[in-house]
C-alpha cells in the first residue's frame, strides 16, 4: 500500500512537472466563428494548464496546401489541428495523424457523447481513433417557417395538393411545397448551390440519400447508377431549372445563402451553420422567419471537422491537453451558447443552450440521423468528379445516366485504387 | 555588335549577368530538376518516396487524359482571346495616353487601381457584382429593360465573362509596359517627319511601330506567359465549371497536385504544359531575334 | 481645330475606359461602407455610412501586420530586382551574353506553374530555417520577378542609348559610369514600369506566401483569401481592406508622374 502511495505520489509530481512546463501550441485554423469562439475562451485554457496557443487563421482553400507540406516533412510546425472529414482517409493513409486511442483510455475520455456516425466520419479510421470530433457542417432544410404558417397558404396548399402545409418530412412533400411556393409567396421554392466541387457534390448527396439511394455497398460497389440516383439527378435538374434563381448553377454557398437571406427563396437545403446567420440582421432581411429540419425523407448529409494531432507535433501532449479541454462539456457548452455547432450530443441537451438557439432541437435530429459521405483516401478526389459530372448533367452537357455512370465507375476505380473495394 | 567583343566587353557582361542568373539558378532550378524526377516516379503526397520508378507512365497517363486535354484546349482559347484583346485594347490606350499631356497622371492612376487588387479578391468582387439576382450589373441592365444575364451559370457565357473580368483586371499591364515604351522613343524622329508633312498616321507606321516592335513583343510575350498561369481567377469564379467550360491548365494541375495528391503526374503536366507554352512562344521569339 | 477635336476625342475615349476601370472600384468603395445585408440588396438603397467594416478588418483580423508584411516584401523584392534586371538586361542587349539560349532559360523557368516549384522550396527553407522569414519571402518572389523585369527591360536599350554611351565612352567616362550615368537614366521610363509590375507582382503572389509563410510573415493575399469563408463571404469586409489594399497606389503616383508623364527627349541629354 505504501508503495502504491509512492508510486502515484512520484507519478503525480511526474505529471504535474511535464505540464508546468508551459509551452506554446502552434495551429493552423480555419476562419469561421467557431475558431473564434475557442479564441476568445483561450485565456481559460491558459489558466488551467500554463501553454499558450497560437493560432494561424485562414480561409478553407488556403488550408490544405498550407498544412500539408508541414505534415510531410519530419520536423512539424504544427502542434494540433482541425481536419475537415474530405482529408481523413488522406491523412490516416499518410500516416500524418497520431492515435489517440492511449491518451483518450489513459486520461477516461469518454467518447460515447459523440454520435455514432460522427465518430465513423471525424474520429475513427479502421478500428483506430485519431481524432475527436470537432464541430459540424450536417446538411439540413433551412426554409421559410412564416409562409408555412400562413393561413392563406394553408388553405391554398391543401386546396392544391390536398395536404397539410407543415414542416416537410417526406420528399415528395417538400418537392410539392418547392413547386408550390415558386412564384407564390416567394420569388423561387428553392436556391440550389449548383457549382462544381463541393457545393453541388454535397447538395446533391442529400437528394440521393432523401430518394433512399446510397454511394456504395459493404464491398464499396457503386451504386450510383440505381433508380434512386436517377431519380435524385433528375429532382435536383428540376429544382435548379424550374424553381430556383437564374444561375443557380453557378452558385457556390455563398451566392445561394445571399438569395434566401435576402427573402427571395422558400428553402435552401445547406449546412445548418447558416441559422445563426440568417438571425444576424446584419446579413440578413429574414429574421426570425427561418426554421432549419433534417433533409426530409432522412436525407441530411453528415459532415464535420475532428481534432487531430499531427505525428510530426513538437508537443503532442500539451497538443492532447488542448484538445480535452476544447472538447470539455464546459468548454463546448459556451462554445455552444456562442452560437458554435459542436458534436458533442449533450450540448444540445443542455437547456441553456436550447433557450438561445431553438434550432439545435432540429439540429440534433439532423446529426442522429445523418448519413455520410463516402470517407477513403481519395474523397477530395472523388468530389471532383462527381462536380464536374453533375455540373455537366446540370447544363446539359451530358444525359442523367452518363453523368452518373461516370460517377460510379470513377466511384469504383478510386476505391480499387485504395484498397477499400472487395469483390 | 556583339561580334566583335573584347575580352573586357565579355567579362563586364558577364558580371553584369552573374548575380541574376545565380539567384535564379540557386533557387529554381533544383525545384525544377527534382519535379522531372519525380514526374518518373509514382511520387503522391501521401507516399513521398522515389521507391517506385514508373518510367513514363505518369506521361500516358497525362496524355490519355480527356480533361487535360479539354483544360488544354479552353486555355488556349482564352489565352489567344485574352492577350489578342488586352494588347489591341491596350495599344490603342497607351497611344492615347502618349498623345494627350493634361490629366494623365489621373488617367494612370485610375489604370494603375486594378492591378493592385489580387486576383482572388477580383474574382470575389466579380462574383458580387455578377449575381444573376442580386448583382449590380443585371439590375442596371434590367432598369433598361434587359432579362438578367446568366453570367456565370452557362458554359459559354462563363468563359466570356471570365475573359472580360481578365480583361479588366490585366489591361492596365499592356497599356503601362506599352506606355512605357512610347514614352521611350525620342522625339527627334518626330519633329523631322513633321517637318517633312508627314501626318500622324504616317508618323505611326514608320516612326512608332518600327521603335515599338521590341517592346510590343517582349509585352506580349510576357502576358502570354502570365495568362498561361491564369488559375486563381477560374478557381474563385467558377472552379472550372459549368462543366469543364472554364477549366484552365494551371487550375487542372494544381488540382491534380493537391487534391489527386499526385505529385509525380502534376510534375509531367507541368513540363508537358512547359513544352506547349515553348511551342506557342517559338514564333515570338523567332520574331526577336530577326529583330536583333 | 482639328487637332482640339481629336484631343477631345482622345479625352473622352480615356474617360469611357477610365470609368470603366473605376466605377466597379468605386462599387467595393460603397460596401465597404455598409454591411452583406445592405450590400445585396436590390434595388441598391442609401445606407447609413458605417465604419465597423475598417474597425474590424485590424481588430478582429491582422491587418496590420498583413500591410507591414505586404510592403516590405514588395519593397524588398523590387529595390534588389530592378538594378540586377537593369544590368542584366544591359548585358543581354550589348554584348548579347550567354546568347538566346540563356535568355530563353530564364524565362522559361516561369513556364512551370508555381505549384509545382513550391514544394520543393519548401523542403529547401525548412533545411535553411528560411521558412516564415522575411528574407526567404524576398529571395522567391525575386526568382519569380527577375527574370520577367530582365526581358522587359532589354527592350528599352535601344541603338540610339547605345551611341550617346559610345560618346560618354570616349569622352573618358568608365564602363561603370557610362551604364549608371547614361544608360539609366535614359531607360527610365523602362525601369519605373519595371518597377511597378515587380512591385505589382510580390504584391499579389499568393502562392509562395501561401506555403512559405507563416503567421508572422502572411502578406495581404493570404490574409484577403481568409475573408472567404466556409459560411460565405465576407464581402463588407472584404471590400474594406480591398479599398485599402489599392492605396500603394497613391505612394507611387509622385514616382510615375516624375519620370513616366513628361516623356523623354534624347536631345536633353546629350
Amino acid at each position: 500500500m505504501k508503495y502504491i502511495k509512492i508510486l502515484f505520489l512520484v507519478l503525480t509530481i511526474s505529471i504535474l512537472s511535464f505540464s508546468s512546463k508551459a509551452v506554446t501550441l502552434n495551429a493552423i485554423m480555419e476562419n469561421v466563428p467557431d475558431t473564434h469562439f475557442i479564441k476568445e475562451l483561450l485565456p481559460d485554457f491558459t489558466a488551467k494548464t500554463g501553454h499558450e496557443v497560437e493560432m494561424d487563421i485562414m480561409g478553407y482553400g488556403e488550408m490544405h496546401p498550407k498544412m500539408v507540406p508541414s505534415l510531410t516533412s519530419s520536423t512539424g510546425s504544427i502542434d494540433f489541428m482541425p481536419v475537415d472529414f474530405y482529408w481523413v482517409g488522406e491523412f490516416a493513409r499518410a500516416g500524418w495523424m497520431m492515435p489517440l486511442d492511449d491518451m483518450i483510455a489513459r486520461d477516461g475520455f469518454d467518447t460515447s457523447v459523440y454520435f455514432d456516425s460522427m465518430m465513423k466520419l471525424v474520429g475513427e479510421v479502421e478500428g483506430t481513433t485519431y481524432m475527436l470530433p470537432f464541430y459540424n457542417y450536417a446538411m439540413g432544410l433551412t426554409y421559410r417557417k412564416d409562409l408555412v404558417a400562413d393561413p392563406s397558404h394553408q388553405a391554398g396548399f391543401k386546396a392544391k395538393y390536398g395536404m397539410d402545409l407543415k414542416e416537410p418530412t417526406s420528399w415528395d412533400e417538400y418537392m410539392k411545397q418547392v413547386s408550390y411556393f415558386t412564384k407564390n409567396g416567394t420569388e423561387y421554392g428553392v436556391v440550389n448551390q449548383g457549382s462544381k466541387a463541393d457545393p453541388i457534390a454535397m447538395e446533391w448527396s442529400n437528394y440521393l440519400y432523401a430518394n433512399g439511394g446510397r454511394f456504395h455497398d459493404e464491398n464499396w460497389h457503386g451504386e450510383l447508377t440505381s433508380d434512386a440516383a436517377k431519380q435524385a439527378l433528375k429532382d435536383y435538374i428540376h429544382n435548379l431549372q424550374d424553381h430556383g434563381p437564374v444561375g443557380a448553377a453557378s452558385f457556390s454557398f455563398d451566392e445561394a445563402f445571399n438569395v434566401a437571406a435576402q427573402g427571395q427563396a422558400y428553402s435552401y437545403l445547406t449546412y445548418n451553420w447558416f441559422m445563426p446567420s440568417y438571425e444576424d440582421s446584419s446579413q440578413s432581411a429574414v429574421v426570425g422567419k427561418m426554421a432549419l429540419a433534417p433533409v426530409p425523407g432522412n436525407g441530411s448529409l453528415n459532415g464535420a471537422w475532428g481534432w487531430a494531432i499531427p505525428t510530426s507535433s513538437p508537443n503532442a501532449e500539451a497538443a492532447w491537453e488542448f484538445i480535452k479541454w476544447v472538447e470539455s462539456p464546459e468548454i463546448v457548452a459556451k462554445r455552444a451558447l456562442m452560437g458554435g455547432a459542436p458534436t458533442r450530443s449533450d450540448a444540445f441537451s443542455n437547456p441553456e443552450v436550447l433557450a438561445k438557439y431553438p434550432h439545435y432541437d432540429a439540429l440534433n435530429r439532423i446529426l442522429a440521423s445523418a448519413k455520410n459521405f463516402p470517407v477513403f483516401t481519395y474523397t477530395p478526389q472523388f468530389v471532383e468528379v462527381m462536380g464536374t459530372e453533375l455540373s455537366k448533367a446540370v447544363i446539359g452537357e451530358k444525359s442523367i445516366d452518363d453523368a452518373l455512370a461516370t460517377m460510379n465507375s470513377e466511384l469504383e476505380a478510386l476505391a480499387k485504387k485504395d484498397g477499400v473495394y472487395k469483390n | 555588335m556583339s561580334n566583335n567583343l573584347d575580352l573586357s566587353d565579355r567579362r563586364f557582361g558577364y558580371i553584369l549577368t552573374a548575380p541574376t542568373v545565380l539567384i535564379i539558378t540557386l533557387v529554381i532550378l533544383f525545384p525544377i530538376c527534382f519535379s522531372l524526377i519525380s514526374s518518373f516516379f509514382d511520387y503522391t503526397l501521401i507516399n513521398k518516396s522515389f521507391n517506385d520508378f514508373i518510367g513514363i507512365d505518369n506521361y500516358i497517363n497525362s496524355f490519355k487524359d480527356e480533361q487535360l486535354f479539354n483544360s488544354i484546349f479552353v486555355t488556349i482559347y482564352f489565352v489567344i482571346l485574352v492577350v489578342l484583346l488586352e494588347f489591341i485594347l491596350g495599344f490603342f490606350i497607351a497611344l492615347l495616353l502618349n498623345s494627350i499631356t493634361r490629366f494623365k497622371s489621373i488617367y494612370y492612376f485610375i489604370l494603375l487601381l486594378p492591378l493592385l487588387i489580387n486576383p482572388i479578391v477580383v474574382g470575389l468582387i466579380w462574383r458580387m457584382f455578377l449575381h444573376p439576382q442580386l448583382g449590380i450589373f443585371n439590375y442596371l441592365l434590367s432598369l433598361i429593360n434587359i432579362e438578367p444575364v446568366n453570367w456565370l451559370g452557362d458554359p459559354q457565357m462563363a468563359f466570356i465573362t471570365i475573359i472580360f473580368v481578365d480583361i479588366w483586371h490585366q489591361v492596365s499591364f499592356m497599356i503601362i509596359l506599352l506606355l512605357a515604351g512610347l514614352s521611350a522613343i525620342p522625339k527627334e524622329p518626330y519633329e523631322a517627319a513633321k517637318s517633312d508633312g508627314a501626318n500622324i498616321y504616317e508618323c505611326f507606321i514608320h516612326i512608332t511601330l518600327p521603335y515599338m516592335r521590341p517592346v510590343i513583343v517582349v509585352t506580349i510575350l510576357i502576358r502570354l506567359i502570365f495568362a498561361i498561369k491564369t488559375y486563381d481567377l477560374v478557381y474563385i469564379m467558377t472552379k472550372g465549371g459549368p462543366g469543364d467550360s472554364t477549366d484552365l491548365i494551371s487550375y487542372y494541375i494544381y488540382r491534380s497536385a493537391f487534391i489527386s495528391l499526385n505529385l509525380g503526374e502534376a510534375a509531367a503536366m507541368s513540363l508537358i504544359l512547359l513544352v506547349i507554352i515553348i511551342i506557342i512562344t517559338i514564333p515570338l521569339f523567332k520574331y526577336m531575334n530577326r529583330l536583333d | 481645330m482639328k487637332k482640339s477635336i481629336l484631343k477631345i476625342l482622345s479625352h473622352l475615349i480615356l474617360i469611357i475606359f477610365s470609368l470603366i476601370i473605376i466605377l466597379p472600384l468605386l462599387w467595393i468603395l460603397r460596401n465597404s461602407f455598409t454591411n452583406k445585408l445592405n450590400a445585396y440588396k436590390i434595388p441598391p438603397e442609401f445606407s447609413p455610412i458605417i465604419f465597423d467594416n475598417y474597425i474590424e478588418i485590424f481588430s478582429k483580423y491582422p491587418f496590420d501586420s498583413y500591410f507591414i508584411n505586404s510592403f516590405v516584401v514588395a519593397f524588398g523584392t523590387t529595390i534588389i530586382s530592378l538594378p540586377l534586371a537593369a544590368f542584366i538586361a544591359y548585358a543581354f542587349a550589348k554584348f548579347n551574353t550567354g546568347g538566346k539560349q540563356l535568355r530563353l532559360f530564364l524565362l522559361s523557368t516561369q513556364m512551370i506553374p508555381p505549384i509545382i516549384i513550391v514544394l520543393p522550396i519548401f523542403s529547401i527553407y525548412l533545411s535553411l530555417n528560411l521558412l516564415n522569414t522575411y528574407l526567404g519571402l524576398i529571395i522567391a518572389h525575386i526568382t519569380i520577378i527577375l527574370p520577367f523585369l530582365s526581358w522587359m527591360l532589354i527592350s528599352f536599350y535601344s541603338r540610339d542609348i547605345f551611341m550617346i554611351e559610345a560618346a560618354a565612352r570616349s569622352d573618358g567616362a568608365t564602363r561603370f559610369q557610362a551604364l549608371y550615368l547614361i544608360c539609366l537614366p535614359l531607360i527610365a521610363p523602362g525601369l519605373i514600369a519595371a518597377g511597378l509590375l515587380g512591385f505589382i507582382l510580390s504584391w499579389n503572389e499568393f502562392i509562395f506566401v501561401l506555403i512559405l509563410s507563416g503567421k508572422a510573415t502572411s502578406t495581404l493575399p493570404i490574409g484577403l483569401s481568409t475573408l472567404s469563408t466556409h459560411r460565405g463571404v465576407e464581402i463588407a469586409l472584404l471590400a474594406a481592406a480591398t479599398t485599402l489594399t489599392v492605396l500603394p497606389a497613391l505612394i507611387l503616383l509622385p514616382f510615375i508622374k516624375k519620370y513616366l508623364i513628361k516623356g523623354l527627349s534624347l536631345g536633353a541629354l546629350k
